[in-house]
């Protein structure tokens, strides 16, 4: 190994080092030019954020640089007004004018029109997103990118979602994975493509609990009020109108249990698709690992509510760093890199940063 | 001469490696940089930026090339330190005020637009032309096609009534919508509709003139290209929040508007029905109904509500009645039913559905 490789060794690829005190006057500075500027300033608040994460952030033996900038974000917003959110809102008057003018089919045309155009432009997003960040993330001075542009991702992601609900959703799992698949091989950093090549064959066990968690659970409430009516059978004095508390306790816990054990079982379901799909890909001779258990997202779930129930709300200027705490914490790579093979990556940046995903308020990855 | 030599490390945004050496100047407009590699670069001092490594810790970029770092870690004499560029903290403009100056400045113009969007409205919605209003009102719903009932006798009917509350003024058109529900719209364009089922739960014509002239009071006195005009303004401003601050800030500003548009519109329709001598009793009784349909709601409930509390506009308009006077009813019973009848006997209307 000559001393231009570096050696990515267990619990030692990425690392985060950031503190929430070094972090808070960046995160309450920004709160407050954004409600000053009626939001105007969060596309500087966000590249400011990005900076302090991506710089606490290490990556073998240097940190990560952020070197996108607010305007970049302002300019990607407006292109969305320009582009889509104009449009749309026009289409969709111009259809609710025809429908009351009787023009039902015409109206109808205009109405899903946009829909579909929505649903279309989700997936390009969410692949010009990464493609964004990639380019605008630097590590020993390389970025990276992708070639292509997204819009053919677009058509993708529309047919894999639609065919992954056709068979009573039991394709889900294999659209997300074959989707994720298609975004990560489409990306590079530097001159080395990434490679994703999960499957979606370990995921389905899990799936099948979330999809059948229903009807255990409205099989376990019906034996329950089963078990219920018998009790007061049994007693013989249940009065509809003054029930007893413990009723209305059973059904309320009841339907608390159906929301939050239905939640439980998709993170434990989206733990898993995460850790299969981030373990699938490879970089050059690097390979990747995600290691968050079910158990560890549904601690970081809880401490957001915890933090913006404490906070009143304000506390969501730290969401963006706990969320990036515990992606980077979680991360682990594994193999050789070559610096000297490492070059400038020669992917197009476009000059405008993630306003459609900004738009639809989605995650990139 | 001037000159130094500081230790440094850099990428050339070529390759990931990593050159260790020394900057060296000369004073003038160049730094050369010499890794102990052998690779020699030079720099033209403009053409560097600062960025921001860490709390402590600088790196200078070069605007022909993002992926350049340069970090000194040797001592950088002052000479050459003053013509380094200096870094951005929170934007260019924000830097040059200072954050203080600044929020106060951008609190300032945010006031004064927000103050703009919320009462340009009051100002600017009576001088658009009733014409403008009318055609943007047709422009996005049009005549409504069959939906409205129409007999001979109900439109005769709806006519009197009309040219009692509006008289010689035909800008505002009313129609029965076929609709089951209890209540009245002021849509754009001057059009105001009475559903059905409104008409069905009036016992008499003095009730329908009421409502009726309320929906012509917020036609007459502007309110609806007034609410168009805010909710665009509000709309376009607070876009940028895109959170629940946005909606929250613009739901309030909307509602307090409306009640205070609803007390105006009661006004208008107390002042018609005096001047045409037709009772608010009917009106009043209207209320009166409604009051007991939605039960009693607690006085803070007002604060949220879009209306004012039923129970305030049945007092306004029982006070309206004047004691020991004859007020002539507002339609004739043959008039009245033949309203009431319009729905039914109108043979090709269409159900008032969306879709």
């Amino acid at each position: 190994m000559d001393e231009n490789t570096l050696r990515s060794e267990a619990n030692s690829a990425f690392g985060f080092y950031g503190t929430w005190r070094e972090f808070a006057p960046i995160a309450f500075t920004n709160l407050l030019l954004i409600i000053v500027t009626l939001g105007i300033y969060r596309f500087w608040a966000k590249a400011r954020e990005r900076q302090y994460l991506w710089s606490r952030t290490r990556f073998i033996d240097e940190r990560l640089e952020w070197t996108g900038t607010g305007l970049e974000l302002l300019i990607g917003a407006l292109l969305v007004v320009a582009l889509f959110v104009i449009p749309y809102v026009v289409a969709t008057q111009i259809g609710q004018a025809m429908i009351l003018r009787g023009d039902s089919v015409a109206g109808a045309i205009l109405f899903i029109a946009p829909l579909l155009a929505i649903f279309y432009l989700m997936g390009v997003a969410r692949f010009r997103a990464i493609r964004y960040r990639l380019g605008r993330t630097n590590w020993r001075g390389i970025r990276g990118g992708s070639d292509e542009r997204g819009f053919r991702y677009g058509l993708s992601s529309m047919w894999k979602t639609i065919a992954g609900y056709l068979p009573f959703g039991l394709a889900i799992p294999w659209s997300m994975v074959s989707l994720w698949n298609e975004r990560w091989n489409a990306m590079s950093f530097g001159p080395m493509p990434f490679r994703s090549t999960s499957s979606p064959g370990p995921l389905m066990k899990r799936f099948l609990l979330f999809y059948l968690a229903p009807f255990l659970a409205v099989a376990a409430a019906a034996a329950a009020l089963l078990a219920m009516g018998l009790g007061i059978g049994l007693d013989g004095d249940f009065e509809p109108k003054q029930a007893p508390i413990g009723f209305f306790m059973a059904i309320f816990a009841a339907v608390f249990l159906f929301y939050f054990v239905l939640g439980f079982v998709w993170l434990a379901y989206f733990a898993k698709f995460f850790r299969t799909v981030v373990g699938g890909m490879t970089l050059g001779e690097l390979e990747f690992e995600f290691d968050a258990k079910t158990w560890d997202w549904i601690k970081l779930g809880l401490g957001d509510v915890a933090l913006l129930v404490v906070t009143l709300g304000l506390g969501f200027v730290f969401l963006g760093y706990r969320h990036w705490k515990f992606f980077v914490s979680h991360m682990q790579a594994f193999g050789e890199i070559n610096v000297d093979a490492l070059t400038q990556s020669t992917t197009r940046r476009d000059r405008h940063g993630e306003g459609l995903l900004d738009a639809f308020d989605m995650g990139a990855i | 001469m001037t000159g130094a030599e500081v230790a440094a490390f850099w990428y050339d945004g070529q390759t990931a490696r990593r050159h260790a050496g020394v900057v060296q100047w000369r004073g003038g407009d160049d730094l050369i940089l010499r890794g102990a590699d052998g690779g020699d670069m030079a720099v033209a001092i403009d053409d560097l930026t600062y960025v921001e490594r860490g709390v402590l810790d600088g790196a200078y970029s070069r605007r022909a090339d993002d992926g350049f770092r340069l970090v000194f870690t040797g001592a950088v004499p002052e000479e050459l330190a003053a013509r380094l560029p200096g870094g951005q903290k929170f934007g260019k403009w924000i830097d040059r005020l200072g954050l203080p100056k600044a929020a106060a400045l951008f609190a300032g113009i945010s006031a004064v637009l927000l103050a703009i969007v919320l009462t340009a409205p009051t100002w600017l919605g009576p001088r658009v032309p009733q014409s403008w209003e009318r055609r943007i009102g047709d422009a996005m719903i049009g005549d409504l096609g069959n939906r409205l009932c129409h007999t001979p006798e109900s439109d005769a009917a709806m006519a009197k009534l009309v040219q009692q509350l509006d008289p010689g003024r035909p800008i505002t058109r009313v129609g029965i919508a076929n609709l089951d529900m209890v209540n009245a719209v002021a849509l754009p364009g001057g059009q105001v509709l009475v559903f059905d089922g409104l008409i069905q739960e009036a016992e008499n014509p003095d009730e329908l003139a009421g409502v009726i002239g309320h929906e012509i009071g917020h036609v007459r006195e502007r309110h609806v290209m007034q609410a168009m005009l805010r909710q665009f303004g509000l709309s376009v401003l607070l876009g940028g929040l895109n959170s629940d601050i946005g909606t929250g800030v613009f739901g309030i500003a909307a509602m307090s508007y409306s009640r205070e548009a609803e007390r105006e519109a009661d006004i208008y329709s107390r002042e018609q029905l005096a001047r045409s001598d037709i009772s608010p009793a009917g009106t009043a009784d209207f209320f009166e109904y409604l009051k007991d349909e939605s039960g009693e709601t607690p006085d803070w409930a007002s604060w949220i509500a879009s209306h004012p509390m039923p129970e305030e506009r049945e007092d306004a308009f029982r006070d309206a009645v004047k004691k020991n006077h004859a007020y002539k009813p507002a339609l004739t019973g043959a008039e009245f039913a033949a309203i009431r009848d319009a729905c039914t006997n109108d043979k090709d209307v269409e159900e008032f559905d969306f879709f």
